[in-house]
């Protein structure tokens, strides 16, 4: 998982201007893809696009190696604390499986 | 402090109106909104709406407006900020005012949304979330971020899903006295806990629904007995894995310190408040954000009955998002509508003596939040 940092912030997401210092440069590092489960739901009504997937589980991991927080997708049901990782990246989604 | 009044309110009926256009609604509150204020001339129009383009392929709102009722050749405009659509628009309008350029503005808030399936709606209401991402990728929807959010403070806190249900619960208690409110059939504790899932904890009853109808406001600089004491609008994150804080919404705490501010009081001195609960944990999020309860304390206080309209911080007297309805560009305008009511004295649900009043319009996961503080004077 690439993550950028700027001020002690790490995101999984790049933004154009660090929210603290207004700086432009973002340090890049790979970290690991392993997480516990900070969160998740279970989705049974779902937007057309994904409806045939319904009922599935989007999870928020909170990564092993960062300060940051990643949003997945997962097919079995999950509780939180729950050691995960990344499965397949899939149309742009992370599908995380449990460890 | 703002120098601005309300002079004028009009809403229609919220819920299926299958016989009427998003144009007929938005036309009739304003046209009941003008008379409630006498006809005064109009200098501008803002219309708040979200997905009038997408599900109805209907723009020009403002236009559509100011010509079918007759205003003449004045400025007009369409707002989007997703659900805060309607409280972005009102406080254009105070903007508008306070900047010198309008006397007075005609705001007003539409959506039409039954007339499309759920799939649809959930997808156009997708836009509100920042599609761009591995999020939206993901399948994440918009009340699936509150569900992943209700679970943390479950974990957190001593929380259960029957303190959801409890907000679900009042606010139905509180729209069987709004002739003006979607739902006005009785719901049990057992059916709103038993109810089918949406997106695990919510259930159907923990949703905010689908919802056609529309409100609308006439503000002025003239003098009237209802004075806009604040207006505040801030932006928050856009993305869950973004959030610093899950369990805390900063859009909605920022803009609420901001109104606090510059009105010159504190959430004590607050009477009667509609917030934005278009999920049951959204409510207890925004009690806590907004300093009426603290932080991870708010499901005590809807535990103890404090938020109902008997308690010492009566919520959503008018059935709040869950059971007035919400009509997503229409619902900041219908908050204010109620909290007028309740100050003129004639409320459903009408809270004692009420002299200062809270509304709290949330937009996206987040990303949206306006408060505007309303005074009898």
């Amino acid at each position: 998982m690439k993550i950028y940092s700027c001020c002690g912030n790490e995101s999984v997401t790049k933004k154009y201007f660090c929210p603290e210092c207004g700086g432009s440069e973002f340090e890049e590092k790979e970290v690991s893809d392993s997480g516990t489960i900070y969160s998740f739901t279970k989705i049974h009504v779902a937007p057309t696009e994904f409806a045939e997937l319904a009922p599935y589980n989007v999870v928020l991991v909170d990564l092993d190696e960062a300060d940051c927080k990643v949003t997945a997708r997962m097919l079995n049901d999950v509780s939180i604390g729950d050691h995960v990782t990344l499965d397949r990246i899939e149309n742009g989604a992370y599908i995380y499986r449990t460890i | 402090m703002t120098e601005t009044y309300i002079h004028g309110i009009g809403m229609t009926k919220f819920g299926t109106l299958s016989e009427s256009s998003m144009k007929d609604l938005l036309l009739d509150a304003c046209a009941e909104a003008l008379k409630d204020a006498g006809r005064p001339k109009v200098d501008a129009v803002f219309i708040g709406n979200f997905m009038g383009g997408s599900i109805s392929n209907q723009e020009i709102l403002g236009a559509i407006v100011a010509n079918d009722l007759g205003l003449g050749y004045i400025p007009t405009a369409k707002v989007e900020g997703a659900c805060a659509s309607g409280g972005i628009a009102l406080r254009q309008g105070i903007l508008g005012i306070l900047s010198g350029e309008y006397d007075t503005v005609l705001v007003a808030g539409v959506e039409k949304m039954k007339h499309a399936s759920t799939a649809d709606v959930t997808q156009a209401i997708n836009a509100a979330m920042d599609t761009t991402t591995n999020e939206k990728s993901a399948g994440l929807t918009f009340p699936g971020f509150f569900g992943v959010l209700a679970n943390r403070y479950f974990n957190e806190t001593g929380a259960t899903k029957e303190h959801l249900a409890r907000v679900a619960l009042k606010n139905r208690e509180n729209a069987l006295n709004n002739p003006l409110a979607q739902f006005q059939k009785p719901a049990t504790l057992e059916e709103i806990m038993n109810a089918r899932m949406i997106t695990e904890p919510l259930g159907l009853f923990d949703c905010s629904p689908m919802t056609d109808g529309a409100a609308a406001i006439v503000i002025s600089r003239k003098k009237s007995p209802i004075h806009i004491r604040a207006t505040a609008q801030v932006s928050g994150p856009t993305k869950m894995q973004d959030a610093k804080n899950l369990l805390s919404i900063p859009a909605i705490g920022e803009s609420g310190r901001i109104a606090y501010e510059k009105a010159g009081i504190g959430p004590e001195d607050i009477d009667v408040v509609e917030i934005h609960d278009c999920f049951s944990m959204t409510e207890i999020i925004a009690i806590e954000e907004l300093g009426f309860f603290p932080r991870l304390e708010g499901w005590r206080a809807v535990e103890e009955g404090r938020t109902k309209v008997t308690g010492d911080k009566p919520v959503n007297t008018s059935g709040g998002l869950l059971s007035r309805g919400h009509p997503i560009g229409a619902t900041g305008i219908a908050q204010v509508y109620q909290l007028v009511r309740q100050l003129r004295g004639n409320a459903a649900n009408q809270v004692e003596n009420a002299k200062i009043a809270l509304a709290q319009n949330l937009g996206g996961t987040g990303s949206y939040s306006t408060v505007h503080i309303l005074e009898r004077v």
